[in-house]
């Protein structure tokens, strides 16, 4: 029955197509100049994702197939575009390989004002034949009908990320905050401004004066009341558009959880998570709940109201989700209350599948649920859930390597998936997907401008859909980075952490050091978890990354060189540094973004300050 | 459903269940706190290793007809600490009661996600040990697992911090 739900929801694009487009087709030859022109039906409408869109009611599907074998066309691209009128509008469009089931293999989705979307697709990679072109209205007015145009043509130059790189600004928790803080969790308020973050047992509420520049940062403890006890496994989630952070401490086989809708001045405690005999490395999100729009319920009824009963059962308005590694597998369990209280979990895979231990939960703006995994056969993984966590479908990440590291996911507004992982070399890499993770593409190295050579803990947060920030600590120093270092020698390697930014879809990237004069670590980080010698696992599994409301990117991390002498040995590049040279703090520190463009493009005009 | 489900019943009803109720800790020759040699001699006996994640073992069971895979998680001192099982497509179901007597089992969730748990206690090892099973079907398991309690160093006390 489940099934049957993804199924008949998948369909609303792929089954019911109605060729609204005119003429609906075009074929082009290995020519440069050969090209085709066609005129959107004008329908309007508005939709979160291509997930969402209802064909011949809020998106067209034009249908171009290309001559020839993939070597005809060297030296020559497709190019596709649309363009429309009016810059309140806002179209995007999607490129299948195939029909509208194959691959997204090139998106735009540029927001407004911009009144065209373009991409460039190289047939000597992804192959001549079908390419199923889908215009999606996102947000359309009547009386604005879009024109496409496609055409075989020569490639654009390759162009760098071009304008400001971000800088940033680190805040480190005063005395006797946060000074037992490994894996932080870290949350934006978009309601009140402030920031939440949680490391073991203390959980801070952070407020930023922005009346001087370079902003003061005002730390108070917050702790709730029955998460500072004891700990596992340390989690804080802030649902940025409904404001409640819900804390969770993991508990044999349980959490201690609350939530707060005021930055922790007052707790709510919960039932904690819905799994019997949840043991480990358990992690707390949420986000809308998936549900149908008018154009879907219309069509598609029965999976719609299907959908409906996994919706909310409160006043409060977005789905929390639970999940954690169980005795054999990992599981998810669904809170329709706010998190309140949950559901019995539902499995999510089988160590069969994936490794046990898994990234944190995201949710797109259209209730998509995903949970990356760094280990799902011969690559990573990422776990998809499109009926609010009822079902899941493990998606491998193509080009991806298996790390020690959890990956994490970044979700642009319009659905797209930024995967910030480890590659199996110690690279930090980020791969984008436009298909819920079918396919991906544009995987890039964004530790080359510093060579960097082990890599740990990435984490990846996403504004626009085409703009992301992806953290994660980075040393150039080669070798055993993240082991136990029982080597005849122990690793010397300097550890910062670095900030890597895209405004293009993940096209290019900007990769900042965002502690340039204070190392993060000395020596080795162990990713190896409780079979990690002591003194060389002070900083934990993850550290976490974030966005306020106007496009702000926060980071919380752990920092393991604190005083004088540690960090002068790290900005010294002559003397030793191995773990015995480190401080093995583990003191709670923000990186607050300066300057530069933020995530959201339409707080632009406002130029962050420090 | 489920193609074999006469022949299956046929063979249910043939077989021992009272015993079967009395040796849930014990899976398919698999014991909780049997040591890793031990365990792997065992296992070699009856599938094929796949893979390993944090101390948890993927073994595929190369000849049962209830169970395709068997998952095997030690603990810090290499001694068993749970058995998850897993049932195979289309072949021999096994149905909830007999693995236990869900009598004293508590039962939650419902169609599409039902599970048994409930505690034990291994005469043998002297030790409590917690039993799930669990699947879609309100009849037959998808996946069955022991684990031993209070084990101590086990590998989700990852973090494991006291306030002071």
């Amino acid at each position: 029955m489940q099934s049957g739900i993804i199924l008949a929801l998948a369909g609303f694009c792929f089954a019911t197509l109605v060729f609204a487009a005119t003429p609906s087709s075009s074929t082009l030859n290995p020519v440069n100049g050969s090209s085709a022109t066609w005129a959107g039906s004008g329908i309007a409408g508005a939709t979160t994702d291509e997930t969402t869109c209802v064909d011949g009611t809020d998106c067209d599907v034009y249908t171009v197939t290309l001559t020839g074998s993939p070597a005809n066309y060297k030296g020559l691209v497709l190019a596709i575009s649309i363009s429309h009128q009016v810059s309140l509008n806002d179209y995007d469009l999607y490129v299948h390989k195939g029909g509208l089931t194959g691959p997204v293999i090139a998106s735009s989705t540029n927001g407004i004002p911009e009144t065209s979307e373009a991409v460039v697709i190289d047939p000597t990679v992804s192959g001549t034949g079908v390419y199923t072109v889908h215009v999606v209205d996102s947000n359309v007015a009547p009386g604005d009908p879009y024109s496409g145009v496609a055409a075989i043509t020569t490639p654009p130059a390759d162009s760098p990320a071009h304008g400001t790189a971000p800088t940033y600004a680190n805040y480190q928790s005063p005395p006797g905050l946060g000074d037992s803080s490994g894996e932080p969790s870290i949350g934006a308020n978009f309601n009140s401004g402030r920031i939440m973050t949680q490391a073991v047992f203390d959980t801070l509420q952070v407020t930023f004066n922005t009346n001087t520049s370079p902003a003061t940062a005002t730390w108070l403890l917050k702790d709730g009341p029955n998460t500072n006890i004891t700990t596992l496994d340390p989690i804080l989630f802030t649902d940025s558009h409904t404001g409640r952070t819900i804390v969770s401490q993991l508990f044999g086989t349980t959490s201690l959880s609350a939530f707060t809708d005021n930055d922790g001045e007052t707790y709510t405690v919960s039932q904690g998570g819905g799994i019997a005999s949840g043991v480990d490395h358990e992690t707390v999100g949420g986000g809308p709940f998936r549900l149908c729009t008018a154009d879907q319920l219309l069509v598609t009824p029965v999976p719609c109201a299907q959908l409906a009963v996994r919706g909310p059962l409160s006043q409060y308005p977005h789905a929390v989700y639970y999940a954690s590694q169980d005795i054999g597998d990992a599981e998810m369990a669904l809170s329709q209350d706010g998190g309140l209280t949950y559901e019995e979990a539902h499995p999510m895979y089988t160590l069969v599948d994936c490794g046990g231990l898994h990234g944190h939960i995201k949710v797109s703006s259209s209730g998509i649920v995903y949970v990356p995994n760094k280990s799902c056969g011969s690559t990573q993984g990422l776990i998809v859930s499109m009926d609010n966590g009822l079902t899941f479908a493990v998606q491998p990440v193509t080009g991806s390597t298996p790390n020690s590291s959890d990956p994490s996911i970044g979700i642009g507004s319009k659905g797209r998936v930024y995967f910030g992982y480890v590659a199996g070399d110690g690279h930090p890499h980020i791969t984008v997907s436009d298909d819920q993770g079918r396919s991906w593409h544009n995987d890039l190295d964004v530790g080359v401008p510093f060579s960097i050579r082990n890599t740990v803990f990435p984490e990846v947060v996403a504004g626009d859909n085409d703009r992301a920030s992806f953290f994660f600590l980075g040393t150039p120093s080669a070798g055993a980075g993240t082991g136990a270092d029982t080597g005849p020698a122990p690793f010397d390697g300097v550890w910062h952490g670095y900030i890597a930014t895209t405004y293009n879809g993940g096209r290019t990237w900007f990769t900042v050091d965002a502690t340039p004069s204070d190392p993060v670590q000395l020596g080795v980080i162990c990713t190896q978890g409780t079979t990690c010698p002591n003194g060389t696992r002070n900083l934990l599994d993850f550290n976490d990354i974030t966005v306020d409301k106007v496009g702000r990117v926060f980071t919380a991390y752990t920092d393991g060189c604190i005083t004088a002498a540690c960090i002068a040995k790290g900005n010294n590049p002559t003397a030793s540094h191995t773990r015995l040279d480190n401080d093995q703090a583990t003191k709670a520190t923000i990186i607050r973004q300066s300057t530069g463009l933020g995530l959201f493009k339409s707080q632009d005009s406002t130029r962050l300050q420090p | 459903m489920r193609r074999a489900v006469l022949p299956a019943i046929l063979l249910l009803s043939a077989a021992p269940l009272a015993a079967a109720r009395q040796t849930v800790s014990q899976i398919l020759g698999l014991r909780l706190g049997m040591s890793y040699d031990q365990a792997h001699s065992r296992l070699k006996e009856i599938g094929q290793f796949k893979s390993e994640d944090e101390g948890q073992q993927v073994w595929i069971l190369s000849h049962d007809q209830r169970y395709q895979y068997a998952i095997v998680g030690f603990d810090r001192s290499r001694h068993v600490r749970y058995i998850t099982v897993l049932a195979r497509p289309e072949g021999r179901p096994v149905s909830y009661s007999d693995v236990g007597d869900l009598a004293n089992a508590t039962r939650s969730g419902g169609p599409g996600n039902l599970r048994y748990t409930w505690k034990a206690h291994d005469e043998i090892g002297g030790f409590e040990y917690f039993v799930i099973a669990k699947g879609k079907n309100l009849r037959y398991l998808d996946r069955f697992a022991v684990k031993r309690l209070e084990v101590e160093n086990e590998t989700e006390d990852r973090d494991l911090e006291a306030h002071p």
